[in-house]
């Protein structure tokens, strides 16, 4: 929805960042998550209404093998975690999505499931893709031990000592998801029949909350087998090393053209936190509290960058320079920053947009946004979309108006010449294996007439030659009456033109574009930290660290 | 997904999964990436309406019979073409899927803020703007008809509620051609794609 209407801080628009600026990938894979990311959004809310925890059962036997359930119970519907522990042969555990067994599988139950329910989810979820779920489930998942670390903290636990504390950081996360789907996927609930819901209205709600109750179980799973191995001298986890850890995420290509799919619900993403930097930026002066939490965040995020470690190049390089753009932030908010300035929080984004480089800025951006939740955590309502109204094509428009929006929003993409190798070099397809998205090289592999039309920026620009010679009046329709191949195109140029953040602004077929920036950037959104890519395609992630557990929320525990 | 061909049972579909296997089966009938787009937004719009949306999706996919239109391509014309100045277009349509016209006559209905009256033989369907489909006079849906579409201007009973079920059901056998279509428009991975998919790495670390 559009709640452009409702903008309590107009004057901020002058302070927003251009989509040219922001839309681009170079820039949005440096994107880091914010108090607006959806796991921050999710805690933040279940703080607000009080929401209670319990796990109603507990049936895992001394080899780490049976189910559990854990619920969420808020002010109006309670959601249970239904796990299944299993035990997994090292030689069957593979993070990848042809995977067909894992040590956990878990469903997201609309309620409190009843024996009958487990029985039939028993009989479904530890299959996951091989099975079947119903309306009553809102997300599948799975995930693998970090055996390793797993082997080591139960281990120490049973012998009543706590696990190395460095082992713990390093590694950060007991279990890794390897995959977790909603809306719709293997029969769960629409994504449409829970939107309305205030509680999971933002994106990706019933995902965050399975994901930071699987967190719950991955300790409570270690202290269990401690406790089976090592009887009355087990020990629990400290609070302290609990608290570090978060659940890991090994993801690939397939969530990457979520972002081309869903225009409008980018827009709304990137639209709120860019309105969410304007409302900060447009502050004429800074409170007292304000600045307090804006070092303090800038301390966790040098904290967290030290801590943040990754085998790629690219990713070591932008660490560096994350790691020095926030040691001269540091330097700058102490010495140089004028804090009279007329827009004083306006005036240390321009100085880092000036001296710091992209990696930088973006976590500056994340910086300024912590201290004003005030200001800018209602944004969050924003950020879902009903796209159901950006669908129908308005035929009535004229071909002067639909080249006018081209030339405003596609002009990144009409210079470039697609029959060079290098910019048409990658098709993206479906997979045949697994009906997954994939990545292939035009030039030297099968399959680029059956690609996906992630093309945007050739289509925008075959759009833009179908334009040419048109009279400036001929309505749409009686275009794409004799072009239809230019349908994508125009739907998205319309949808761009009323949703100016909806397109990744560069060539998504081109030799040097990596997908890893999409991914970084839709991760951040979630909320994910340690961003820890493997290769050009796929990355490891930490969900939910350093985040309260129930049990501190059912305690009443820090703000999220 | 799981699901045993050997009954003839029906299969319950939720509009994410019939949007992305009639999208791919549409592209998979060799449709351009716009039909595709136009075909699976229809195809749900059918099936929250509880119509038979897998029977009118392969209709459409087939070639049509000598003297009969595509209705996915009928209905994006019409449904592009209703905010253009003009009356709305009631001459006789011959299309190879008179259900399949329902959806982009529901558009052409918001479009225009008018309710639009379908007829084909003795059935009449009523689609008033954002409504569910109201079927003034039931009757066959399916197979090659003429078809009329028209502003309704009598008196009809309120259109029925939306149903609370985001779901659409399909038989095995259709379901089974659908995702042979679908499979047409797939790759194999290749031994690239895996290897920078992660497939060399060991995942027990």
């Amino acid at each position: 929805m559009s709640c452009e209407g409702l903008n309590p801080m107009p004057q901020a628009r002058n302070f927003r960042r251009s989509p040219d600026e922001v839309m681009r990938l170079v820039r949005m894979g440096c994107s880091h998550p914010t108090r607006l990311s959806f796991l921050r959004q999710l805690l933040r809310r279940m703080q607000a209404e009080d929401w209670r925890f319990d796990r109603p059962v507990w049936e895992v036997d001394a080899r780490g093998v049976g189910r559990a359930v854990y619920r969420a119970i808020g002010p109006v519907r309670t959601y249970s975690l239904v796990a299944f522990s299993h035990d997994l042969p090292p030689e069957v555990r593979s993070d990848r999505v042809i995977a067909t067994a894992w040590d956990a599988t878990f469903a997201l139950f609309d309620g409190t499931p009843t024996p009958a329910d487990l029985d039939r989810l028993a009989a479904n979820v530890p299959l996951q893709e091989a099975g079947r779920i119903s309306p009553r489930e809102l997300s599948l998942s799975r995930a693998n031990r970090s055996v390793r670390l797993f082997d080591h903290v139960v281990a120490r636990l049973a012998k009543g000592a706590q696990p190395d504390a460095a082992m713990l950081r390093e590694t950060g996360y007991l279990m890794r998801t390897t995959a977790v789907y909603g809306s719709g996927k293997f029969g769960a609930a629409d994504r449409a029949a829970i939107a309305q819901r205030p509680e999971l209205s933002a994106p990706f709600q019933a995902e965050m909350l399975s994901v930071w109750l699987t967190r719950a179980f991955t300790v409570d799973l270690v202290e269990h087998l401690a406790r089976a191995k090592g009887g009355e001298k087990a020990a629990r986890l400290s609070p302290e090393l609990k608290s570090g850890l978060g659940v890991g995420n090994s993801t690939g290509l397939g969530m990457a053209p979520f972002l081309i799919h869903h225009p409008v619900l980018l827009n709304n993403w990137m639209l709120a936190r860019e309105e969410a930097l304007a409302r900060v930026r447009a502050q004429a002066s800074i409170g007292a509290d304000e600045l307090a939490g804006f070092q303090a965040a800038l301390n966790a995020a040098r904290e967290n960058a030290d801590l943040w470690t990754s085998a790629h190049d690219i990713q070591r390089a932008k660490l560096a320079d994350l790691r020095d753009s926030l040691a001269r932030i540091a330097a700058h908010v102490a010495q140089g920053w004028d804090q009279s300035a007329a827009h004083p929080w306006d005036d240390l984004w321009r100085w880092g947009c000036e001296a710091l480089p992209l990696e930088g800025q973006e976590a500056l951006l994340a910086a300024m946004l912590e201290p004003h939740g005030a200001l800018i955590d209602g944004l969050g309502e924003c950020m879902d979309a009903d796209e159901g109204t950006a669908f129908p094509i308005n035929g009535a428009m004229p071909v002067g108006e639909l080249r006018a929006i081209l030339r405003a929003h596609y002009d990144w993409a009409l210079g470039i010449d697609y029959t060079e190798r290098a910019q048409c070099a990658r098709f993206w397809y479906v997979s045949e294996d697994k009906l997954e998205p994939r990545l292939g090289e035009r030039h030297e592999e099968p399959g680029a007439e059956r690609e996906l039309p992630l093309d945007t920026g050739r289509q925008a620009a075959a759009l833009w030659q179908a334009l040419q010679d048109q009279p400036e009046d001929q309505p749409v329709a009686h275009l794409l009456m004799a072009a239809p191949e230019n349908r994508l195109a125009v739907r998205r140029a319309q949808i761009t033109a009323r949703h100016p953040f909806a397109e990744i602004r560069d060539n998504l077929i081109a030799a040097e574009m990596l997908p890893i920036d999409i991914l970084r950037c839709k991760l951040a959104f979630f909320g994910a930290t340690r961003f820890d890519p493997r290769s050009d395609r796929w990355v490891r992630i930490s969900l939910f660290q350093d985040a309260p557990y129930p049990d501190d929320l059912n305690g009443g525990g820090d703000e999220a | 997904m799981k699901h045993d061909p050997r009954t003839d049972a029906g299969l319950d579909l939720t509009l994410s999964e019939i949007s992305a296997l009639t999208t791919r089966a549409t592209r998979g009938a060799g449709r351009s990436w716009g039909e595709a787009e136009e075909a699976a937004e229809a195809a749900c719009w059918l099936a929250r309406a509880g119509l038979d949306w897998a029977g009118a999706l392969l209709e459409v996919l087939q070639p049509p019979e000598a003297g009969a239109d595509c209705a996915l391509r009928t209905g994006i014309a019409l449904a592009d073409a209703a905010a253009l100045p003009g009356p709305l277009v009631n001459t006789p349509l011959r299309v190879n899927s008179p259900c399949f016209l329902l959806p982009f006559a529901a558009r052409m209905a918001d479009q225009t803020g008018q309710r639009i009256r379908l007829t084909a033989a003795e059935t009449r369907v009523v689609l008033a703007p954002g409504a569910c489909p109201l079927i003034a006079s039931p009757g066959r849906m399916s197979g090659p008809a003429q078809v009329t579409l028209a502003p309704d201007q009598q008196d009809q009973p309120p259109s029925p509620d939306w149903p609370q079920t985001h779901r659409g059901t399909v038989i095995a056998a259709k379901y089974a051609r659908l995702t042979q279509l679908m499979m047409a428009f797939t790759v194999p991975t290749s031994a690239h794609s895996h290897a920078g998919a992660g497939a060399q790495g060991d995942d027990n670390d």
